[in-house]
């Protein structure tokens, strides 16, 4: 298809591949015909059409084997798929994250290997390689990573995505890049928080503050009205206020997760990571290195305003986050706390952002789009980030600095073209991007320009 | 490769142009910003016969279907509905027209922009050095009419740069422009 492709010979992946995808699929398919089709056909036909139905499947992966083929072009790894909706992906080597050799059981079997490919950024792994044998994949991620040229070390490691989380493939050859230092982000951990300490948070605001979440506000008027109800009218049941309360129960889980969580919520910082330690039955000791910090969040709930409390969370970017389980992965920054505090732990980690900084709404004539909220939203560029501030009654800003912004966008609805307004947003790894909502649509083409050229900026300069 | 060599010196500072949230030009059509600096290249009118093709498909089954209602009913509600599927289906022919009009593309210095969408607008700014991937892919029906998708994937899931209908040649030299400026301008993330 391309001229290069005289450069070197596209390679097959081994010829036992399909057999061992169809050994696969056999299990898939006994699953799916499952016992009660093996009851009402009988066995012999059951056996006859899981035949049939393999060899169709061993047919499509022959098929699919023929057409799939890797090879290095220049600096960057290209994989063909498909015979009919064919796709050719190109892997510059510099963006590998991580090559592995990975050897599930059948392939154990067979003295084949799968190579994992992965690249920052997917859910999953974008390039498997499934199977070769395993001296080839083990030369292949050789080749691999001299060819990317650097020190396999300075790969970015990965937060707590590191070695083999979830089902660790038996017999693992080589593992993960190797080198990575430190294995950052792994919880539990059970080490003291070392470098200087930030904040601690006090456990009975902590405990305040999930008082004042609407699930606990409302709570006793829930209780109240289930026990109004059982005095007044025989028609409940007990079985009808058990459920009710169970119920309840899982609306009231929220907070208390919470407070679980974050009790004794402490947070350090050395050079370059903070480290975060919480939880009441389980300690959480996190490092979240400041380089992989993509954005921060800061959110003013309704309730908490009285207090003139708040919430910061930060979203880092780990390679194949999908994997990651929900609450190892790092995102609290503050589970509770006062602007000054806020301000202080914001100043730590983006010298020079001011939480209060000025953010300008947008054009009036976005009311007919926002009538109350119109005033809440906001977007403003300072120094060194792109701010975004939206939600009228819990009030969320989003903070993301211009080195981290992978791409902008600028999106314009039917009614957003009537009202030549459109919506700015910069899209960042991991975590929802900002979105400057309804700008007027000069002032949105400016502010992409402007994102744009600031984002490269940062980018060239380094990041810090 | 020779007629874009030729253009750049009128991109050479397009992402710096509007200085400051000062537009020094004012952008004239919401699908034409900086329209001194962008130039903006079109995708294959042929991209006009795929989705026809796709959308002609999708109508066949339901004509069918409603066709033989009509037949073996005679009932006047499956000649109301079929009118208005053809109808809609004429309509929908004039906005692929303009759709695939509205998509395109620009190569500037550093990034490469995507805009496309009719109803939506959508205009996406995607740096070459945020490049993580590009894929190249080609349907049974984009093969019939000789055309290629090419997609940049950055690390970020929102990112949207896809173009479609390209011819083969152009998506390759695009796809290895793309991967020659992503490796020359590392980091990725």
């Amino acid at each position: 298809m391309t001229p290069e492709d005289v450069a070197e010979p596209r390679q097959r992946l081994h010829p036992l591949s399909p057999l061992l995808h169809g050994a696969k699929s056999l299990v898939v398919i006994v699953a799916a015909l499952s016992w009660s089709t093996l009851s009402r056909v009988g066995l012999g036909f059951f056996t006859l059409l899981v035949a049939v139905l393999l060899v169709g499947a061993l047919a499509l992966s022959v098929v699919s084997w023929y057409n799939t083929g890797y090879h290095v072009v220049g600096r960057e790894l290209r994989i063909h798929e498909g015979l009919l909706w064919r796709r050719t992906r190109a892997i510059p080597l510099e963006r590998l994250q991580s090559v592995e050799v990975v050897r599930p059981l059948l392939a154990q079997l067979s003295g084949l290997a799968e190579l994992r490919l992965e690249v920052v950024g997917g859910g999953k792994t974008e390039a498997p390689l499934a199977y070769v044998t395993v001296a080839d994949a083990v030369a292949l991620r050789e080749r691999l990573l001299t060819l990317a040229g650097r020190a396999p070390a300075a790969a970015p490691e990965t937060l707590g995505a590191a070695p083999a989380t979830g089902p660790v493939p038996p017999g693992q050859v080589g593992g993960p890049v190797p080198g990575q230092p430190g294995v950052p982000g792994l919880p539990g951990l059970a080490a003291p928080p070392a470098g200087r300490d930030l904040h601690a948070v006090s456990n009975r605001d902590l405990l305040v503050s999930q008082l004042l979440t609407p699930q606990a506000f409302l709570l006793p008027f829930g209780v109240a009205f289930v026990l109004v109800q059982f005095f007044t009218e025989g028609s409940w049941s007990f079985i009808a206020v058990a459920s009710t309360l169970t119920a309840m129960a899982g609306v009231v889980l929220q907070p208390i997760r919470r407070v679980l969580d974050d009790w004794s919520f402490r947070l350090a910082r050395d050079e370059s990571a903070l480290r975060v330690r919480h939880g009441l039955l389980e300690t959480r000791a996190q490092t979240v290195p400041l380089d992989r910090l993509q954005a921060i969040g800061v959110t003013w709930p309704l309730l908490w305003r009285m207090k003139g409390w708040l919430r910061m969370r930060l979203s880092v970017a780990g390679l194949a986050s999908g994997e990651l389980d929900d609450r190892s992965h790092p995102d609290r920054l503050l589970p509770v706390g006062d602007l000054a505090t806020a301000q202080m732990i914001m100043s730590e980690v983006l010298p020079g952002v001011a939480i209060t900084g000025t953010l300008t709404p947008p054009p009036a004539r976005a009311r007919w789009v926002h009538p109350l909220a119109r005033t809440a939203l906001g977007a403003g560029l300072s120094a060194r980030v792109f701010a975004v501030r939206s939600g009228l009654l819990t009030r969320e800003l989003l903070v993301v600095p211009y080195a981290r912004i992978q791409s902008v966008r600028v999106v314009q609805g039917p009614l957003q073209r009537r009202l030549r307004l459109a919506t700015v947003y910069a899209d960042t790894a991991g975590g929802p991007g900002a979105a400057a909502r309804d700008r007027d649509l000069h002032e949105a083409w400016a502010l992409a320009a402007e994102l744009t050229a600031r984002a490269r900026a940062a980018r060239v300069s380094g990041p810090r | 490769m020779s007629e874009r060599g030729g253009d750049s010196e009128h991109r050479e500072e397009p992402t710096g142009e509007p200085a400051a949230g000062q537009p020094t030009v004012e952008p004239t059509d919401p699908l034409e910003p900086w329209p001194e600096t962008v130039r903006w290249q079109p995708v294959s009118p042929d991209l006009v016969k795929v989705e026809a093709v796709r959308l002609g498909i999708g109508v066949l089954v339901l004509v069918v279907g409603l066709g033989l209602g009509l037949a073996f009913t005679g009932h006047w509600f499956f000649g109301v509905v079929l009118g208005a599927v053809v109808l809609l289906t004429a309509w929908r022919l004039t906005v692929i027209v303009r759709a695939v009009r509205a998509w395109g593309y620009a190569e500037r210095d550093h990034d490469l922009l995507v805009r496309h969408g009719l109803l939506v607008r959508r205009l996406s700014i995607v740096p070459y050095a945020r490049m993580q991937f590009v894929d190249v892919t080609a349907g049974p029906l984009e093969r019939a009419f000789d055309l290629a998708t090419v997609q940049l994937h950055t690390a970020a899931a929102a990112s949207d740069a896809r173009v479609p209908g390209l011819r083969p040649a152009e998506a390759s030299r695009l796809r290895d422009r793309l991967t020659a400026l992503g490796e020359d301008r590392a980091e990725g993330l």
